[in-house]
C-alpha cells in the first residue's frame, strides 16, 4: 500500500512537471506580446520596452522557464498580466464560489442519481426504468450552456421565482455582507446565523447547481441502474430473496452497497469534470468562480493565469483520481492496490 | 433501512431549499426608492488602479475618483469646455502658455487641499511615466506663481484645454499618493485612490466588482437624489447584462446586446439614450504588397464594401458611415471629407483598370472577442466576393491580431479590422496621425503606408491646433481627402453610445461623446 502510494506520487508530480513544462511553451509560443497584454495595447513602443524589461520578457525563453519553476515550488505562481494580483491569490479568492457550486451540484447529482438508478434497475423494463433512462441520456446530451439559458428563461423571466444570475444581490454583498469564515456562503450564513444571507445565497445557487448536476446526475442514475442489475442477478441476491428478507432490504442495505462502488468512480471522475465543466455554467450565470477567471485569463492570453488554472485543473483531477481508487480499495475487498 | 433514509436526506433537503428559494426571491428583489446603492453592471475591467498609468477600460471608474482640470463638453454646447479643478484658464495669442486658476476650497479624500504644487506633480507624472504620457509630449514646463495658479508652457501652440480634458493621462492625483508610487509602481494595485472625485475606492474584488462610496467632503455637494454608494458587477457577456436589469439585479447595465434594444424598449421600462461616440471600425489594407499596393485596386474595395449592410447588422442601426478616420462630431470631423458609396459596378470596373480583373485571394482578421466585428466581417467577404476577390476570414484574439500584425509586413494579414477611439478629443494629431502618419516601425498604421505630403499636412495642422484651429482644420481636410483618394484603409462606420436605463433614473450628462467609456454616476440622480 505504502509503495503504492509513494509509486502513484511520484507519478502524479511527473505529470504535473510534464503539463506544466507544455503550458509553459504553448503560451509563450502563441503570437502575442505579454508586455502589451499587461500594459494595454494602445501604449506606446517606450512603454512596452520598458514593461518588457520591467517583467523579464527580455530574457531567453529557458531562463524564464527555470525562474518560472523555481517560484512555482515556493507558492509564488507568478502575477496576472490582466489584474496585476498574484494569481494564486486570484485563485484562492475564487476557489471557494466554484467548489461551494460543485459541492451543492455534486450533492444534487448523487441524491437524483442514486435513487433513480436504483428504481429503474428495481423496475427494470417499466415506465419508471424508460423515464430514467431517457432522463439520463437528455441530461449526458443537453450542453450545459443551453440548459443553463433554458432555466434562466423558465425560472427567471417567465415565472419570476429565481435570480439568473450571480452569486448573490447586490445589495447584500455591499450593503449586508455575509462574514466571511470559509469563503464558501452558505457555510458563512449559517455558521453566523445570517438567515436572510442564507436565502440570499441558496436563491442564487439553485439555477447554476442544477444546470451543473444534469450532467452528473445523469452518469450516476445509468452507472447505478447498470451496477444494480449486475448486482440483483446475483446469486447472493437470490439466495437472500430465497430466505425471504424484503425487497426493501435486498435493495437499498444489500444490493446499493455493492454497487455503491462502480457508481463511486463516476462520482469522483464527475467531481473532476465539473472542476472544469463549470466554467460555461459559470459564464453563463456570471458565477465569480474560477472559470471566470480561466475565461478571462484565456481572452486575454494572460500567461501566469492560464499557467495557474492549467496546475489547479491537473492536480484536482490528479488528487481525486488517487482518493477515488483508494476508497475503491477500502470499499471493495476486490480490489488491490498495487 | 436506515440506508434508504439517510439517502433521502440531501434529496429533501434539495426540495426544501428549493421552495425557500423560490418564496424568497421576490423579497429580495428592490422595488426602488433607495439612494443608498446604485446597483451597476459593465464591462469594465481593470487594468490597474494607477491614475497615472491608468490607459485602459478602468478610466470608468478613475473618472468617478478623480478630476482632470478642465471636461470637454459634448457637440453643440453652449461651451466647448466646463470648469473642472479649474474655474477659469486663459492662453497666450500664440497658444503656448496657459494658466488655470484652481478652484478653491477642494479636498483629496486623504483630506489635504488641493493646491498648485499637486497640479504640477500630477501632470509632470503624467507626462513623465504615465501610459499616455505622449498626449504631454510638447509640454516644457510648469510653475506655481501661487497655490492657485499653474502655469504650463509648451514647446509649440497646443491646445492644453483638450489635452488636460483627457480620460487619460489628466488626472490630479493627492502627493501623497503620488510620492507613494514614484516609489512602489505598485503602490495603487491593491485598490486604493486618491483623487478629489464624488466617489471613492471602497472595495475591489479583481475582475468581479468594484464598489465606490461617497467622498462627504467633494465640492460639489451631494444635494439631490445623488447614490451614496455605488457598486459595479463586472459582467463581460453584454446578454447577461440585459438579464441582470430584467431581473432587477441592477439599476442600470452599460452593455445591453444592441439586437435586444428594441424589444426592451416596447416593455415600455426603459428610456433610451442615443448619442455619437469618438469609437470608429476602419479596415485597413496592407499596403506593403501587391495587389494590395495599387491604390486602384484599393478604392476597388472600398467601393464594393457594403456600408449600410454593415451598420445594419454590425452595429444594428446605432452607427453612421464613417467620412475617413475621424469620429463624426468630434475636431477635425467634416462633413466635406468625401465618403465611398458601395457600388459593385464601379468596383469592377477599377479592378479591370488595375489588371487584377480576374481577382485574388486576401486575408482579412479581426479580433475574435469583438461581437460587431463577428457580425459584420462576413459581410465584407460576401461583398468582396462579388468582384471575385476571395477573403479568407481569420477571427483571432484581439492581442494575437495585434501581434501578427506588429511583425512583418510582408507576412502579415491583408486586412485588419479595428475599433479606434482617440485618447482625447483631437482626432487629428490622435486618429489622423496614429493611423496613417508613416512611422519607422508600425504602431497604430496597420495598413504600413507612406505618404510625405499626407504626412506634412497632419504634422503642419498639429503644430497649428493651439494657435488657429479653422486653419488646422483645412489642413486636415485636404489630409482626410488623400486618405479617401489613396484608400490605405476602409473608413466603416462611427459608432454610436446607447445607454438604456430605468424610467426611475435620470441619467443626464452622465454620458458624454468626448468621455467614450465612463458614466459619470455623480450624475445619475433618482426621479421621483
Amino acid at each position: 500500500m505504502s509503495r503504492w502510494v509513494v509509486r502513484r506520487l511520484l507519478t502524479s508530480l511527473l505529470t504535473l512537471f510534464f503539463i506544466t513544462t507544455i503550458t509553459f511553451a504553448l503560451a509563450r509560443v502563441v503570437p502575442s506580446n505579454p508586455a502589451v497584454v499587461y500594459i494595454g495595447p494602445l501604449a506606446r513602443p517606450a512603454e512596452i520596452a520598458r514593461v518588457t524589461k520591467e517583467l523579464g520578457l527580455d530574457r531567453p525563453l529557458y531562463v524564464q522557464y527555470v525562474d518560472y519553476m523555481r517560484d512555482l515550488v515556493h507558492g509564488n505562481w507568478g502575477t496576472s498580466l490582466a489584474t496585476k494580483q498574484p494569481v494564486l491569490g486570484g485563485i484562492a479568492s475564487r476557489l471557494p464560489a466554484t467548489l461551494e457550486l460543485i459541492l451543492v451540484a455534486m450533492a444534487m447529482a448523487v441524491a437524483v442519481g442514486i435513487p433513480l438508478g436504483v428504481l429503474a434497475a428495481h423496475r427494470k423494463g417499466k415506465a419508471a426504468d424508460t423515464g430514467a433512462r431517457v432522463g439520463a441520456v437528455v441530461g449526458i446530451s443537453m450542453p450545459v450552456f443551453w440548459l443553463g439559458l433554458l432555466l434562466q428563461v423558465l425560472a427567471s423571466q417567465w415565472l419570476n421565482i429565481l435570480p439568473p444570475t450571480s452569486r448573490q444581490s447586490l445589495d447584500v454583498a455591499v450593503l449586508h455582507p455575509v462574514t466571511k469564515i470559509t469563503g464558501f456562503l452558505l457555510v458563512d450564513a449559517l455558521v453566523t446565523g445570517d438567515w436572510s444571507g442564507l436565502q440570499d445565497a441558496a436563491t442564487h445557487i439553485l439555477l447554476p447547481a442544477i444546470t451543473l448536476a444534469a450532467y452528473p446526475a445523469a452518469l450516476v442514475t445509468r452507472m447505478t441502474r447498470a451496477a444494480m442489475l449486475d448486482v440483483l442477478g446475483q446469486d447472493y441476491v437470490r439466495t437472500a430473496r430465497t430466505f425471504g428478507l424484503g425487497e426493501r432490504l435486498v435493495l437499498w442495505q444489500l444490493a446499493l452497497r455493492n454497487a455503491i462502488p462502480s457508481t463511486l468512480t463516476v462520482v469522483g471522475l464527475s467531481l473532476a469534470y465539473l472542476l472544469t465543466g463549470s466554467f460555461f455554467v459559470e459564464i453563463v450565470f456570471d458565477w465569480p468562480g474560477i472559470g471566470q477567471y480561466a475565461t478571462n485569463a484565456l481572452l486575454n492570453l494572460d500567461y501566469p493565469a492560464i499557467m495557474g488554472i492549467t496546475i489547479l485543473g491537473a492536480t484536482a483531477f490528479l488528487v481525486i483520481n488517487f482518493v477515488v481508487d483508494v476508497l475503491q480499495a477500502r470499499l471493495d475487498p476486490r480490489v488491490r492496490l498495487q | 433501512m436506515r440506508s434508504r433514509r439517510k439517502l433521502w436526506i440531501p434529496a429533501a433537503a434539495v426540495a426544501v431549499a428549493l421552495v425557500a428559494a423560490s418564496a424568497g426571491w421576490t423579497s429580495t428583489t428592490r422595488t426602488g426608492g433607495s439612494t443608498e446603492l446604485l446597483r451597476v453592471a459593465s464591462t469594465a475591467q481593470v487594468t490597474t488602479w494607477d491614475p497615472i498609468k491608468s490607459f485602459s477600460t478602468e478610466v470608468l471608474y478613475m473618472a468617478n475618483l478623480y478630476e482632470p482640470l478642465v471636461y470637454a463638453n459634448p457637440p453643440g454646447s453652449s461651451t466647448a469646455f466646463r470648469p473642472g479643478l479649474a474655474t477659469s484658464w486663459s492662453r497666450t495669442a500664440n497658444g503656448t502658455t496657459w494658466t488655470f486658476h484652481l478652484r478653491h476650497g477642494v479636498t483629496f479624500h486623504d483630506g489635504e487641499p488641493l493646491t498648485a504644487t499637486a497640479v504640477k506633480d500630477s501632470i509632470e507624472a503624467a507626462a513623465t511615466r504615465g501610459a499616455a504620457s505622449f498626449i504631454w509630449a510638447a509640454l516644457k514646463s510648469i510653475s506655481t506663481p501661487d497655490s492657485y495658479t499653474v502655469v504650463i508652457t509648451m514647446k509649440a501652440p497646443t491646445r492644453v484645454d483638450l489635452i488636460a480634458s483627457s480620460e487619460d493621462g489628466a488626472w490630479i492625483v493627492c502627493p501623497a499618493a503620488l510620492a507613494a508610487e514614484a516609489k512602489d509602481a505598485q503602490y495603487f494595485e491593491s485598490g486604493k485612490d486618491c483623487g478629489t472625485g464624488p466617489y471613492m475606492l471602497k472595495s475591489y474584488s479583481a475582475g468581479k466588482q468594484v464598489v465606490l462610496t461617497a467622498y462627504s467632503h467633494y465640492w460639489g455637494g451631494w444635494s439631490g437624489k445623488r447614490y451614496s454608494n455605488v457598486v459595479v458587477e463586472i459582467t463581460p457577456e453584454a446578454i447577461v447584462q440585459q438579464q441582470m436589469l430584467q431581473s432587477g439585479q441592477v439599476d442600470l447595465a452599460l452593455s445591453v446586446p444592441l439586437e435586444n434594444i428594441n424589444q426592451l424598449m416596447k416593455t415600455g421600462k426603459y428610456r433610451l439614450q442615443v448619442r455619437q461616440s469618438t469609437r470608429n471600425y476602419v479596415g485597413f489594407f496592407n499596403t506593403t504588397r501587391p495587389p494590395l499596393n495599387d491604390p486602384l485596386v484599393r478604392q476597388a474595395l472600398s467601393y464594393a464594401t457594403p456600408y449600410r449592410d454593415i451598420i445594419s447588422v454590425g452595429a444594428h442601426g446605432y452607427g453612421t458611415q464613417a467620412r475617413g478616420p475621424v469620429p463624426r462630431g468630434i475636431f477635425p470631423w467634416s462633413a466635406a471629407t468625401p465618403q465611398y458609396t458601395t457600388n459593385i459596378a464601379k468596383a469592377k470596373a477599377l479592378l479591370e483598370q488595375s489588371g487584377h480583373g480576374d481577382g485574388f485571394p486576401m486575408t482579412l482578421t479581426y479580433a475574435a472577442e469583438n461581437q460587431d466585428e463577428a457580425r459584420y466581417a462576413p459581410l465584407i467577404k460576401d461583398a468582396y466576393a462579388k468582384i471575385g476577390v476571395t477573403v479568407t476570414l481569420k477571427p483571432i484574439l484581439f492581442n494575437q491580431q495585434w501581434a501578427l500584425a506588429k511583425g512583418d509586413p510582408k507576412k502579415a494579414q491583408d486586412m485588419f479590422l479595428l475599433q479606434y477611439w482617440p485618447t482625447y478629443s483631437d482626432a487629428g494629431s490622435d486618429n489622423l496621425y496614429s493611423l496613417f502618419h508613416s512611422s519607422a516601425k508600425p504602431f497604430f498604421n496597420l495598413s504600413y503606408w507612406k505618404d510625405p505630403t499626407y504626412d506634412k499636412l497632419v504634422d503642419t495642422a498639429a503644430g497649428i491646433t493651439g494657435s488657429s484651429a479653422a486653419k488646422a482644420k483645412a489642413l486636415y481636410l485636404k489630409a482626410m481627402t488623400i486618405l479617401y483618394d489613396q484608400a490605405p484603409g476602409v473608413y466603416l462606420y462611427d459608432m454610436k453610445t446607447v445607454l438604456l436605463t430605468p424610467k426611475n433614473l435620470q441619467v443626464i450628462n452622465a454620458t458624454n461623446i468626448n468621455y467614450p467609456f465612463v458614466t459619470f454616476f455623480y450624475a445619475v440622480q433618482q426621479v421621483g
